[in-house]
């Protein structure tokens, strides 16, 4: 009896909180405050907060072209591939003091899975056959090179100041991160994780590749890359994979960062974890987008690799030195 | 219920594809004024589309050349059903003032089915925005016709 209660729980985490119908609205909504407050800042009404949900909707009732040239299995399953990765990662990241599946080593796998929808992108693209694609795959591979290097110096910059609080050295543990810090207060009023919170503010658009970061799926010049020749209900959800990227790395944040603040209510809590993703996106995705323009993909190269990076170093240096 | 959700949502955001048949430029030029922050058809839910599997309205340029028939005619065969085509501007209407000409293939009418026809030399922004109104509501009929 107990076994089915407990896997009825599990399949409710899965499937609701903080599974797949939390990724989707939340993910959706933060999508749509986005372009909501990008409009604003461009002294424009923009588009209802809703509009992503309209989108999505409607690709799904589109008709659905697969391309001659294309491999037609792998072009049809690559996104559903993505979308599973990301609610995996959800699953992951702990709701202040709640997780719904914790280890001892989860900081690492939720590295690895943030590279699936990436590659799953790729693998997609490279199977529509389409030149377009082929360009875009090329940038966007290059784009998670840029940004793996300066995440993996901030994840260990939080592990080692955990980690040597609590006295295992380095602590991989997000659930272990977010009970230090519902005792300790928020790790971002610690001087040493200042940078490493900058440098994961300036990550976040890069990884979910919004705007100025956004050579690889650039619309006006390589017909959105990988997604050239996707139409209907699979362009729907990689829309949506790309909308719940915001909230895995957003979320993120507030678990490595801000996890201090939470009330031990589950409701308010997942409320609060929202509305913080919300500040945050404005902050890192909505007002970078706003003033400026594309870069060309070495000066990303180039940018993750030193400015970020150094940001990441400097706090990881501190964190080692005990600040 | 989840059909007429499918329904209400094509109506709200169109995708535009743009393509140029031989045009002058002046209309292409009106086409991004309308997205600009002083007419903003994005509060619409308009956007511009990258690729014609994106979009759910064609928007056509210029006399249509002939050169260009047979792209704008693949280009449209590549855009998903439901879809709408409006032409923009009087020179894939009528011919305007290349009526006539040598290289002149058009009107756009004699290939395809056009849904909108926005007139103008170039039309003015609140014309185009009119136009593609209209277009979207064409949508979301054509779409609840299906099935």
């Amino acid at each position: 009896m107990t076994i089915v209660i407990e896997a009825l729980q599990y399949l409710g985490y899965v499937l609701i909180f903080p599974g797949f119908l939390f990724c989707f609205l939340a993910g959706m909504l933060l999508c749509g405050i986005d372009r909501k407050l990008v409009a604003k800042m461009q002294k424009r009404v923009g588009p209802p907060v809703l509009q992503p949900f309209y989108d999505f909707f409607k690709l799904c009732g589109k008709e659905t072209i697969v391309p001659a040239a294309a491999e037609r299995i792998t072009f049809m399953l690559s996104p559903l591939v993505g979308l599973a990765a990301l609610v995996v990662i959800q699953l992951f990241i702990p709701v202040f003091g709640f997780t719904a599946f914790s280890g001892i080593g989860d900081i690492i796998v939720i590295l690895y899975l943030l590279l699936v929808p990436a590659l799953a992108m790729i693998l997609g693209g490279a199977a529509s056959g389409s030149p377009y694609a082929g360009v875009g795959l090329s940038r966007e591979m290059v784009t998670i090179i840029s940004c793996e290097l300066p995440l993996v110096l901030v994840l260990l910059a939080v592990a080692k100041t955990v980690g040597s609080a609590i006295g295992t050295g380095l602590c991989f543990s997000l659930s272990e991160i977010a009970e230090y810090q519902l005792v300790n207060g928020s790790l971002i009023t610690k001087i040493s994780m200042l940078p490493a919170a900058a440098a994961m503010l300036l990550i976040i658009p890069g990884e979910t590749g919004n705007h100025p970061f956004d050579a690889a799926e650039a619309e006006t010049e390589i017909c959105e890359g990988m997604l050239a020749e996707y139409s209907g209900a699979p362009l729907g959800v990689f829309k949506l994979s790309h909308a719940v990227k915001m909230l895995s790395l957003t979320s993120l944040f507030v678990a490595l960062f801000l996890g201090g603040l939470g009330t031990g209510i589950m409701a308010l809590d997942a409320l609060l974890l929202f509305v913080l993703c919300a500040l945050i996106t404005a902050a890192s995705i909505s007002f970078v987008h706003a003033f400026t323009a594309r870069l060309k993909i070495e000066q990303i190269f180039k940018y993750y690799w030193t400015v970020v990076s150094l940001l990441a170093l400097i706090s990881l240096v501190l964190a080692w030195y005990g600040l | 219920m989840f059909k007429k959700l499918i329904e209400e949502s094509t109506g709200k955001s169109p995708w535009l594809f743009h393509i140029n048949a031989g045009s002058c430029n002046g209309c292409d030029i009106e086409l991004v004024s309308v997205l600009t922050p002083r007419y903003d058809a994005e509060r619409l839910g308009f956007k511009l589309a990258g690729s014609p599997r994106h979009a759910d309205i064609v928007v056509v340029t210029g006399p249509v050349t002939k050169q260009s028939l047979p792209r704008v005619l693949r280009a449209i065969s590549q855009v998903p059903e439901p879809r709408c085509i409006v032409t923009m501007g009087s020179c894939p209407q009528s011919g305007n003032v290349f009526r006539g000409s040598y290289s002149v293939a058009g009107p756009l009418s004699k290939y395809v089915d056009v849904d909108v026809d926005v007139a103008g030399c170039a039309p003015k922004p609140e014309a185009i925005i009119d136009g593609l109104a209209l277009a979207a509501k064409i949508l979301k009929e054509k779409r609840g016709r299906k099935k």
